[in-house]
């Protein structure tokens, strides 16, 4: 098993893999990289057995077939320092040492057998759903959602983002029981109804290989496990099991007084005002009057106080209403239109916020912001 | 309550009269919980570990802790107390604050209250008492540390400012041995040092205690007796027998805590939002660890994977000689919460 390979073009390959690697594997096979030389393409897999994520490398040539796992420490930290360059593997099948050939020199490392590399799971054909999405869709969808996610040990399915299909849109949804952000595409419809709910980890690792692809993606689900075809990546990933809540109720549906503001300015003065906060709340206060915002926050303790008015466009009765600041910046800076449009019902209820304008006639994104306040 | 449960204990045994004597475990790994005055003598000291308390004094004799005995002994000050006041505010198993505004003997004075009761609690239980008699918390309890045993001082209105003034800053209740080293540090060490410090300046240098300590150097202390005192925390702990290395072997230690603690919680109906994970090596380093959730943790099942989980994610240095668990930081009345979904 021999192949030659640019050096820029298997380090960014390994480099995108390589994020899969948990540093507590519990199999210390996992610290490697899989290699398999098949019909003159070299196809390198990193997994942490509940994520896999498996690239197709181009050679400039090969010799023979086989597999071989190369530890992804030492062979990541070694190619970050080649110039742009031919380098040449060799693997002798006896020893399982490689040997690797640069312009300038010769390194040698240790090999394990590749048979011994966990095997991925299989889709189960009976009940498998598939979908093809656009890259552009699928990328978006877990951006715009990935922050909203929980940290719960206690509740698993919290901690992923639900994507639910059918016949009229694709939705991608999370929550941490606080915020909710739901991302609906009209333009990724689905034959079938289903859903699936995406853990953090590969949500995290389609945002990375997400940018680049310029096909649409393949995605199939079964119960347990989903995979995501794309032109030169494979992921495949087990899903959080359970019932993911049925997020739909807890949308507000009259939200009667309208606020709509220059969305960086609020977030600007948020991040001024923030600071003064108690920082075990972060309790800042919106006080709506009149076309006029008053943000505000106080931190008793030490005597810290400020205050910013701010101009809007405000219909409604007069309200006064708290939040967590650290909420509202990330839900501010998970919305990208210039203005902001925020609709309150009362300081008990959430508040949504919504883009003054979509990016794009075929979305619709909505956030959900729970107040905070005076225990009674 | 003067050395209280070494009090009891020579009380109980007249043999150990007259003797130095130390309530806690007297073997290798025994902590001293109480020490008589003749013990103290030897700078014998509460919390001190027995090994190094009997090189002071070699003759010092252990006697195990019966908490049941200073329980029915405390119910039965707590009484006497509440026959002169309802506004009785527990401090520990000891102690209490008593508002004497109102008494409902009729007695004239504070002083003639106190005399009375060190008086009856002497008849019933046999022990010594120490009173403290001042217009506001801070100033009583210093004045009951003041002239311990079997003391009676008061700080009368006229006395506040030159007393408070010539108080070590150490003696300050609500100040510390880390604090006290802070201000000795920039030039405090009376209560006069402490008065030159403007309020911004000691809030920049203490935080919120600032305000607090600007308060008391002045006499100020506005908290009331609170005779329902709100509990802060539930915990437990154990020290074990032989030091523990093995995590799985703390993990079930740890499970027979929360079984302890979630008893305890039922008990005082106490619902907090953080577990605190306390954990004694073999060296004596103590760390503590807590997670804190933005609900209130009832369920047992959530206290154990909570604790478990900041086991987990600790790097143990050192083999474990003690293991405690908690729950605290209550929602408290007008405390700003963050709302959840309802599902």
């Amino acid at each position: 098993m021999k192949f030659v390979v640019s050096s820029t073009e298997i380090l960014g390959h390994i480099q995108a893999i390589s994020r899969v690697i948990s540093n507590k594997n519990t199999l210390p096979i996992l610290d490697n990289f899989l290699f398999e030389l098949k019909n003159g393409e070299l196809i390198a897999t990193a997994s942490d057995l509940e994520t896999t994520l498996i690239t197709t490398i181009p050679l400039d040539a090969s010799e023979g077939e086989g597999v071989i796992a190369l530890p992804a420490k030492i062979l990541t930290d070694t190619l970050k320092e080649f110039p742009e360059q031919p380098l040449t593997f060799e693997v002798d099948p006896q020893t399982l040492a490689v040997k690797l050939s640069t312009e300038n020199g010769k390194f040698s490392i240790p090999g394990q057998n590749g048979d011994d590399y966990p095997k991925n799971p299989e889709k189960e054909q009976d009940n498998i759903v598939n979908i093809t999405v656009a890259s552009e869709v699928l990328l978006k969808g877990v951006n715009k959602t990935l922050f909203a996610t929980a940290d719960d040990e206690l509740r698993p399915v919290m901690n992923g983002i639900f994507i639910e299909l059918n016949n009229n849109d694709l939705t991608f949804v999370a929550s941490d029981a606080h915020k909710l952000v739901r991302y609906k595409r009209l333009d990724g419809r689905s034959e079938v109804e289903s859903s699936f709910i995406l853990p953090k980890k590969p949500a995290s690792l389609l945002r990375n290989i997400l940018p680049k692809e310029v096909n649409p993606v393949l995605v199939e689900f079964d119960d347990k496990n989903a995979f995501f075809t794309l032109s030169n990546y494979k992921l495949i990933c087990r899903l959080v099991e359970g019932k993911y809540p049925s997020y739909g109720s807890v949308i507000p549906m009259n939200n009667p007084f309208k606020l709509t503001i220059d969305r960086v300015e609020l977030y600007n003065t948020l991040k001024r005002v923030s600071v003064f906060s108690n920082p075990a709340s972060n309790l800042i206060k919106f006080e709506l009057s009149n076309n006029e915002l008053v943000v505000s926050a106080q931190d008793i303790d030490f005597s810290i106080s400020a205050r910013e008015k701010l101009m809007c466009q405000y219909e409604g009765e007069a309200l006064e209403i708290g939040f967590k600041s650290v909420f509202l910046l990330e839900i501010l800076q998970n919305i990208s239109s210039a203005n902001v449009v925020v609709a309150l019902s009362d300081p008990t209820r959430a508040g949504l916020f919504l883009p003054y304008d979509n990016d794009n006639a075929d979305e619709d994104v909505l956030m959900l912001l729970m107040p905070m306040m005076i225990n009674v | 309550m003067d050395a209280f449960f070494a009090s009891v204990e020579q009380k109980d045994n007249p043999e150990l009269k007259g003797k130095a004597v130390a309530v806690g475990g007297g073997g290798d790994r025994g902590v001293v919980a109480a020490a008589s005055y003749e013990a103290r003598k030897f700078g014998v000291r509460s919390a001190m570990a027995s090994k190094s308390a009997l090189k002071r004094c070699p003759h010092l004799i252990f006697v195990n802790p019966r908490h049941s005995r200073y329980k029915e002994i405390s119910d039965q000050i707590m009484a006497i107390f509440h026959e002169f006041t309802d506004l009785v505010e527990p401090l520990s198993i000891d102690e209490a604050f008593l508002d004497v505004s109102h008494n409902k003997m009729g007695l004239p004075s504070a002083t003639a209250i106190a005399e009375e009761i060190k008086r009856r609690v002497k008849e019933e239980t046999g022990l010594t008492a120490s009173a403290g008699i001042s217009v506001n918390k801070f100033l009583a309890k210093i004045a009951s540390d003041y002239q311990k045993p079997d003391g009676l001082f008061v700080i009368k209105p006229k006395m506040v400012e030159s007393f408070i003034e010539k108080l070590s800053i150490e003696k300050f209740f609500g100040v510390g041995k880390v604090t006290a080293e802070k201000m000795h540090q920039i030039g405090i060490f009376h209560g006069k040092d402490l008065k030159k410090r403007s309020l911004l300046e000691l809030t920049r240098l203490f935080g919120k205690n600032g305000a607090y300590y600007y308060n008391i150097v002045r006499g100020i202390d506005h908290r009331e007796v609170d005779p329902h005192r709100i509990r802060k925390s539930v915990s437990t702990e154990n020290t074990f027998l032989d030091d523990i290395r093995n995590k799985e072997e703390l993990k079930i230690r740890l499970e027979e805590l929360v079984l302890d603690l979630y008893r305890r919680l039922q008990r005082t109906k106490f619902k907090g939002r953080t577990i605190n994970l306390k954990i004694k090596y073999s060296n004596f380093e103590q760390i503590t660890r807590s997670r804190t959730v933005l609900h209130e943790i009832t369920d047992y099942k959530e206290i154990v994977e909570l604790s478990n989980n900041i086991l987990d994610q600790l790097e143990l240095t050192d083999s474990i000689r003690l293991l405690g668990v908690g729950v605290s930081n209550q929602i408290k009345p007008n405390e700003v919460v963050q709302l959840t979904f309802d599902f």
